[in-house]
């Protein structure tokens, strides 16, 4: 059972597909330790450099802030850490720096780097903007930031790879998008 | 999310710089917990009628879905070694 999860895994990260390929495999409970292991079994073991670690001592989660853990990221802990926000809207994505006590670095959008209507809605736009983020935030002497994403828009993930390519280290990800638990009535559907 | 604790839920820790697998990582368990369909249903209202179809449809969807890949399963037991080479 454990290798058609591996089997099943390798065949997710190679090909890229959506959700079929686990939803056949007879509803996998993705609980934390099982991925935590299907990541060790698969992900190469490459030495840690960055996070002053021994090699296969890695959490795909974050240390919780009670509980001791000794990862620093250039002298830093996990909580310590600027952050990154990316709100990736359908028409635009925004990208705001801030310290971890909310001090505000760099606030970079797809309109400020000079994109126009529906050139704002695409991955270039929000890769550009998040260049421009990095380099501002590097300026400020910010080094890693942790990436909060909120809203599924075109820029969701070039904005990260943005603020990679411009210099900024990115140590965690981090999911945001509002889910209302059938809160405010959304507009109607659109007729096409 | 301003009620709960930040860095704890829907959080990947990347690997090696490696953002591009982390951020697989976190969108394949997203889309296994079914939030990222939820958040594009949310995007326009579903009235009720249309909502009570849909769930028809997926639940004969997937009973249609378990239902065949068993038998192709129970079929595929035919597919083996000859054990008696062509007798």
């Amino acid at each position: 059972m454990t290798r058609v999860l591996v089997v099943a895994w390798q065949r997710f990260l190679g090909a890229g597909l959506g959700g079929y390929n686990v939803a056949l495999c007879g509803g996998i409970h993705t609980g934390f330790q099982r991925l935590q292991e299907q990541m060790e079994n698969t992900e190469s073991v490459a030495p840690e450099v960055t996070a002053n670690q021994s090699k296969s001592d890695f959490r795909l989660f974050p240390p919780v802030p009670g509980q001791g853990s000794s990862l620093t990221w250039s002298g830093k802990k996990y909580e310590d850490i600027p952050i990154a926000h990316i709100k990736a809207t359908y028409n635009n994505t925004h990208i705001q720096v801030v310290s971890a006590e909310n001090l505000p670095f760099a606030r970079t959008s797809c309109g400020t780097e000079g994109f126009r209507n529906a050139k704002k809605a695409t991955a270039i736009a929000a890769q550009t903007a998040g260049i421009a983020a990095a380099a501002k935030a590097c300026r400020k002497g910010v080094s890693h930031v942790r990436v909060v994403v909120k809203g599924l828009g075109p820029g969701r993930m070039s904005a990260i790879k943005g603020l990679t390519m411009g210099g900024l280290e990115v140590i965690s990800i981090t999911d945001d998008t509002p889910i209302p638990h059938n809160g405010c009535r959304p507009r109607k559907a659109r007729r096409l | 999310m301003s009620h709960h604790l930040k860095f704890i839920a829907r959080t990947v820790m990347v690997q090696n710089g490696n953002v591009d697998a982390a951020y697989r990582t976190l969108s394949r368990i997203l889309t296994v917990d079914g939030i990222i369909e939820d958040a594009k249903r949310r995007r326009y209202y579903e009235k009720p009628c249309r909502k009570r179809q849909r769930e028809t449809y997926e639940m004969c969807r997937r009973i249609y879905n378990t239902e065949m890949a068993r038998k192709i399963a129970f079929l595929m037991r035919k597919n083996r070694q000859d054990p008696w080479l062509g007798c």
